[in-house]
């Protein structure tokens, strides 16, 4: 786990073409060879990746569903779809803000847990290997399978019921998948297991790579440790930290897998995410050009969140991308 | 920072926290060896007291529940543990070496456009369920819809990204001198990244494709909207056993999610170093 004092800030995919090993490369001679071997992921990309985004953006504009034969004899509806999603859906409000509070306490919940155990394995302690491994298991299980297993964990005659009444009496016993608020907190409980080794992960990382020196200073300085933690040590983890957010939030957003295998967004549509939601309108309902048109809302109002999320850091994440 | 030892209260704080790690992966595997009698007892079983591996016999030949006097196991899971090994294998080999040669070009030849970085943060946070939508019109139009061509096909484009990026960031953190050597001794350009730069970041090449295998592996909703009868992967078996028995062969489901689950836990401690690397991108690179 050793980790060199430059790493845990560069962010290649969020700068710009950064020349490394010194010196410009080799333009008039490489630049065909490269081309010729960025080409097969382009054509990939654009096959499998750009040409399905804008079907479904074209599909987002008219009211085509699979009985009305071809694409394109739908009828053009412009922004039909979308008025219809922003102004009167309140299925689709209430499924997004949903899934931004689960996200935002989920978030929240695996930040402290990761930084509190990134924060104990950085003292020193004999098995820290062993211990390492361990912690990282939930993140390696796919998600389906976390899903599952926590919808076993749940169920009214599972572990969790059995704990509870032993320690809180034999009324404590609870039917977690009948009642909303137990619903989203079974979620919110799976959620957090699954990927708060991420940020432990991540944030170890980071505080593997805060600067000695500073902390070394202000010791001497007489800081106590509370102020190293919170004036030096964190102000350098800010970059670590933001990466964790992004990428987490980049994921929590799409939330599907483990709420289909829990509750199916139910009971009602009690733990129906953006995701789900979408899901039923295209492949219960349907209704394929409605669901895109979600799909679109959805990606826009994401990246102007991670837009937001990486401002702060942004110049600092370009410098050191250089 | 400055190392200290543990305080017996920070030393119960990490019990406490791999208790709570490891509990669920040990109730899923004790369910999985459980004898159907054992399986939804109430109170529950935490240690079978008879362990047996009929569930898993049970994966792959429906009948060997029968002596429990269990029925319902209507379908083996073989097929579909043979599709996602074709898929996720097919599909990881082609993505990291497709990847391999972007994140050669892209680090030495610096052929990356500034827009690069947003157009891959908007395909990963574009939600799955929406793109599978275009993906089955498509597919339907050239008779790729249940198949395993177009499965692998989405598995690929959904991973280049991963694969570049990460491979890039090793790419990278080798110094551009050791090819220039290699093209002074009369080497081609190509040749030089074929014979020097790939066996130099194999240890980045191996970690890179065990990452890509557990995202393969891992995928769910393509698979669960593309496939019918043809093709099949563990994730959908197991999502078809739940719903076909609202969920009451519990033991037979909880072997076939530890066998889900078997070898993406051995790839993962296998390349634990690279975790970080591989879920940013390559922007922490521990």
């Amino acid at each position: 786990m050793s980790v060199s004092a430059k790493t845990a800030s560069a962010a290649p995919d969020l700068s710009p073409a950064a020349p490394h090993g010194g010196g410009k490369p080799p333009r008039a001679k490489g630049e065909r060879i490269g081309l010729a071997m960025v080409l097969p992921g382009q054509i990939v990309s654009i096959l499998v990746l750009v040409i399905p985004l804008l079907v479904a953006l074209y599909m987002s504009f008219t009211d085509w569903s699979p009985t009305k034969g071809s694409l394109f004899d739908a009828d053009f509806v412009g922004f039909e779809n979308y008025s219809e999603l922003l102004v009167w859906d309140t299925r689709f409000l209430y499924a997004v803000l949903r899934t931004l509070c689960i996200s935002a306490v989920c978030l929240s919940l695996e930040f402290v847990f990761g930084l509190s155990l990134a924060v104990l394995f950085m003292r020193r302690f004999r098995g820290k290997p062993l211990l390492f491994s361990a912690f990282l298991t939930p993140m390696m299980i796919l998600p389906v399978v976390v899903g599952y297993i926590f919808w076993m964990l749940f169920q009214s005659s599972g572990p969790i019921n059995q704990i509870m009444v032993a320690i809180l009496g034999p009324g404590a016993a609870q039917e977690w998948f009948r009642s909303a608020p137990l619903a989203v907190l079974a979620v919110i409980i799976t959620e957090v297991w699954h990927w708060t080794p991420l940020f432990f992960l991540i944030l170890l990382s980071g505080l593997n790579a805060v600067p000695e020196n500073p902390v070394r200073a202000a010791v001497i300085l007489g800081a106590s440790p509370r102020q190293v933690f919170w004036r030096v040590v964190m102000p350098s983890l800010k970059p670590v930290i933001i990466v964790a957010f992004v990428i987490r939030a980049m994921e929590i957003i799409k939330l599907f897998d483990e709420v289909f295998m829990l509750t199916r967004g139910g009971p009602g549509s009690a733990t129906e995410t953006i995701s789900l939601y979408i899901y039923k309108l295209a492949f219960n309902d349907f209704q394929l050009a409605y669901g895109a048109a979600a799909a679109f809302l959805v990606l826009l109002g994401a990246l102007g969140l991670i837009h937001l999320l990486l401002a702060p850091v942004r110049n600092q994440l370009l410098e050191a991308g250089r | 920072m400055l190392e200290k030892k543990l305080t017996p209260v920070q030393a119960a704080l990490l019990s406490a926290a791999l208790v709570l790690m490891l509990f669920p992966v040990f109730w899923i595997v004790m369910t999985a060896i459980k004898p159907p009698t054992d399986w939804n007892a109430s109170p529950a079983i935490w240690i079978p007291s008879q362990p047996t591996l009929v569930n898993f016999k049970t994966l792959f030949d429906p009948d060997a529940i029968r002596e429990y006097g269990v029925g319902g196991v209507s379908q083996a899971a073989t097929k579909s543990v043979i599709g996602s090994l074709l898929a996720s294998v097919t599909a990881t080999a082609l993505s990291v070496l497709i990847g391999l040669f972007s994140a050669i070009g892209i680090s030495r030849y610096g052929s990356e456009s500034k827009s690069t970085p947003l157009i891959i943060l908007s395909g990963r946070m574009f939600p799955p369920a929406a793109i599978a939508v275009p993906f089955v019109i498509i597919f339907s139009n050239v008779g790729l819809t249940d198949s395993y061509v177009g499965l692998i096909a989405i598995y690929v484009a959904a991973t280049l990204p991963f694969s570049t990026w990460m491979l890039k960031s090793f790419v990278d953190d080798l110094p551009r001198e050791i090819e220039e050597a290699a093209m002074l001794d009369g080497k081609s350009r190509f040749a030089a990244h074929l014979t020097v730069t790939i066996p130099l970041i194999k240890g980045g090449l191996f970690a890179t494709t065990m990452f890509i295998f557990i995202l393969n592996w891992s995928e769910f909703m393509f698979a669960l909207v593309l496939s019918y009868t043809n093709v099949s992967t563990i994730p959908v078996q197991l999502a078809k056993y739940v719903t076909a028995t609202a969920g009451t062969l519990y033991g037979v489901q909880a072997a076939l999610a530890v066998l889900a689950m078997a070898p993406l836990v051995v790839a993962g401690y296998l390349i634990q170093g690279h975790l970080a690397r591989g879920m940013t991108f390559g922007a922490i690179k521990q």
